[in-house]
C-alpha cells in the first residue's frame, strides 16, 4: 500500500502541489487526470524523489519517509521501491535494449550477470520485444522504445510503477501497442500510478481515478463514478473538453 | 637567405627530424593526459555549481584562453621556479621538458574543461533521471550513463585540441627543448638549408596530424555506434557482423 500525506511543492512563488493526500491500495491501478499545469506529473515525480517536495510524508509498504528530513539513504531506499516509465522513454542511448533492462539489476540490485540477463530477456519477451534484444534505442520505434522502458521498470520488481504520460510522445498508430502492454501488466496485479490523457484507457483499466487541478485533488473515485456522474463542476468541464459530446445532431 | 634548394637535404633531414618525433609525441601525450585531469578538476565546480570554486575555474579558463601560449610557456618556465623558491623548493636543475609539459597541460586543461562542460551538458537530462529512477547513486549515474555519452560527444572537440596541442609543442624550442622543431632549428642553421628543413618538418607534422584525425574519427564512430549513421544506415551493423562471421569461419578453418 502507498500512502501520500500532505505533499506540498512550490517552484518559486508558484505552488504546484497543495497538501496532497492520496492512498493507493496494493494491486490497484490509479489514473491521475487533469489539465496541463495541474501538478499531476510533479506529484508522480515526487513519489520517486525526482522532484523534492517541500513538505509531506510517504509510505510504501513498510517503508516510511518524511520528505523534510530525508537523507541520501532514505532517497535511495525510496527509489528502489518504485520504478518510473517516462514520457520520452529516457532509455540509455548507448546501451542495447537488453543492456537497458539489465543495468539496474546489475548495478543497483547486484544480481549475477546470467541471472540479470535471464530476467531481462524474460521481461523483454513479455513486452513483445524478444527479437530486439540487441537493438539500440535509435534503431527502435517510439512504441518499441517505450515498451523497453516498461520492461526496464518491470524487471526491477518494484512495489509500484509510475507512468508519466507514457503515450504522449508517441505517433497515434503506436499508442495502442504500448497501452496493450500496460493493460497486460495491470492484469498481473502490479500496483501502478498512471498520469495519462487516454480517457478510454483510464475508463477500462483504472480501479481508481484521481482528477487534479491547480495543485489539489478535486475529485477521486471509481472510473464509473468519476466519468459517469462527476460531482465537481471543474471535473465536468474538463471531461467535456477532453471528450466533448457532439453539440449538433445529424 | 641560405643556400640553394636541394632535395637531397630534404630526404636527409626527414630521418634526422623523425628521430626526435618521440619527444614531441611524449610532450603531447603527457600534457593531454595531465590536461584531462586538470580539465576535470576545473570543469567539476562549474558543472556542480560550487559557489567560490566555480568563479575560480572561470578565471582560470579565461586566463589560459586569453593569453598566448608562448607567454604562458615563459611565465611557467621563468615564473614557477621563483614561486617555488619562496617555499624553498629548488627546481633550477629540473629538465626543461617538465616545464614544457606542465605549461601545455595547464593550457589544454583549460580548453578540455570547456569541452567536458559542453559535452556533459549535452547529455539529455532525462538520461540522468532514468538512472536515478532505477536506483543508481549520483556517482553511478555519472560514470555509467553520463560519462560514456559525454565522451562520444566530446571526441571531435578533443581531436581539435590534441592536433592543436601537437602543433603548439613546436613552440617548446623557444625554451631550448630539443624536440622536432628544436632539432630543425639546429639543422637549418648548421647547413643553411632552411626551406628543406621546414618542408621536412611540416611534412612530419602534417602526417602525424592526419593520423590523429583518422584515429579520432574512427573512435568517434565507434563510440557513437548506438546512433543511426546517416550516411550508411543499418547496413553498417550487418556488415560488421558479416565481417566477424567470415573471420570466425576463417579462423575455424585454420586459415
Amino acid at each position: 500500500m502507498i500512502e501520500l500525506k500532505q505533499i506540498s511543492k512550490s517552484f518559486g512563488k508558484n505552488q504546484v502541489l497543495q497538501s496532497i493526500d492520496l492512498t493507493v491500495e496494493k494491486g490497484e491501478v490509479v489514473v491521475i487526470l487533469g489539465p496541463s499545469g495541474s501538478g499531476k506529473t510533479t506529484l508522480l515525480r515526487c513519489i520517486n524523489y525526482l522532484e523534492k517536495p517541500d513538505n509531506g510524508q510517504i509510505r510504501i509498504g513498510d517503508f516510511k519517509l518524511d520528505f523534510k528530513t530525508a537523507g541520501k539513504k532514505d532517497i535511495h531506499n525510496l527509489r528502489q521501491r518504485s520504478a518510473m516509465v517516462f514520457q520520452h522513454y529516457n532509455l540509455f542511448k548507448h546501451k542495447t535494449a537488453l543492456e537497458n533492462v539489465m543495468e539496474g539489476l546489475l548495478i543497483v540490485q547486484k544480481l549475477p550477470k546470467d541471472e540479470a540477463r535471464r530476467r531481462s530477456t524474460q521481461m523483454l519477451e513479455k513486452v513483445g520485444l524478444a527479437a530486439k534484444l540487441d537493438a539500440y534505442p535509435s534503431e527502435l520505434s517510439g512504441g518499441q522504445q517505450q515498451r523497453v522502458g516498461i520492461a526496464r521498470a518491470l524487471a526491477l520488481n518494484p512495489e509500484v510503477i509510475l507512468f508519466d504520460e507514457p503515450t504522449s510522445a508517441l505517433d497515434p498508430e503506436l499508442v495502442g501497442e504500448v497501452l496493450d502492454v500496460i493493460r497486460k501488466i495491470a492484469g498481473e496485479g502490479i500496483t501502478m500510478i498512471v498520469v495519462t490523457h487516454e480517457m478510454g484507457f483510464a475508463r477500462d483499466v483504472a480501479n481508481h481515478v484521481v482528477f487534479m487541478d491547480g495543485g489539489v485533488i478535486v475529485e477521486e473515485g471509481k472510473p464509473s463514478e468519476l466519468f459517469g456522474k462527476p460531482k465537481e463542476e471543474r471535473t465536468k468541464q474538463f471531461l467535456k473538453r477532453i471528450a466533448p459530446e457532439p453539440s449538433y445532431s445529424i | 637567405m641560405g643556400r640553394k634548394f636541394d632535395i637531397h637535404y630534404l630526404l636527409d633531414f626527414l630521418p634526422k627530424l623523425l628521430s626526435y618525433l618521440h619527444i614531441t609525441l611524449f610532450i603531447v601525450a603527457a600534457s593531454i593526459l595531465l590536461g584531462l585531469v586538470v580539465g576535470f578538476i576545473i570543469a567539476l565546480p562549474r558543472l556542480y555549481k560550487i559557489p567560490v570554486l566555480q568563479r575560480a575555474s572561470q578565471v582560470y579558463v579565461s586566463f589560459f584562453r586569453g593569453t598566448p601560449i608562448l607567454i604562458q610557456l615563459f611565465l611557467i618556465y621563468y615564473g614557477l621556479p621563483e614561486l617555488l623558491k619562496l617555499v624553498h623548493i629548488d627546481v633550477s636543475r629540473a629538465n626543461v621538458l617538465v616545464f614544457v609539459i606542465l605549461a601545455y597541460a595547464l593550457h589544454s586543461g583549460a580548453f578540455i574543461s570547456e569541452a567536458i562542460r559542453a559535452a556533459v551538458n549535452g547529455v539529455d537530462r532525462g538520461q540522468v533521471e532514468a538512472a536515478y529512477a532505477i536506483g543508481m547513486s549520483g556517482y553511478q549515474a555519472f560514470t555509467r550513463i553520463v560519462l560514456p555519452q559525454a565522451l562520444a560527444i566530446s571526441i571531435p572537440i578533443l581531436a581539435n585540441l590534441v592536433i592543436g596541442n601537437l602543433k603548439d609543442t613546436s613552440l617548446a624550442f623557444t625554451l631550448g627543448a630539443m624536440e622536432m622543431t628544436g632539432k630543425s632549428q639546429t639543422l637549418a642553421s648548421a647547413t643553411q638549408h632552411f626551406i628543406e628543413t621546414y618542408i621536412a618538418l611540416s611534412l612530419i607534422y602534417f602526417v602525424i596530424s592526419t593520423i590523429l584525425e583518422r584515429t579520432f574519427h574512427y573512435l568517434e564512430r565507434r563510440l557513437l555506434r548506438h546512433e543511426k549513421q546517416v550516411a550508411e544506415p543499418a547496413v553498417r551493423y550487418g556488415k560488421r557482423r558479416l565481417w566477424k562471421r567470415t573471420l570466425i569461419t576463417r579462423l575455424e578453418k585454420g586459415g
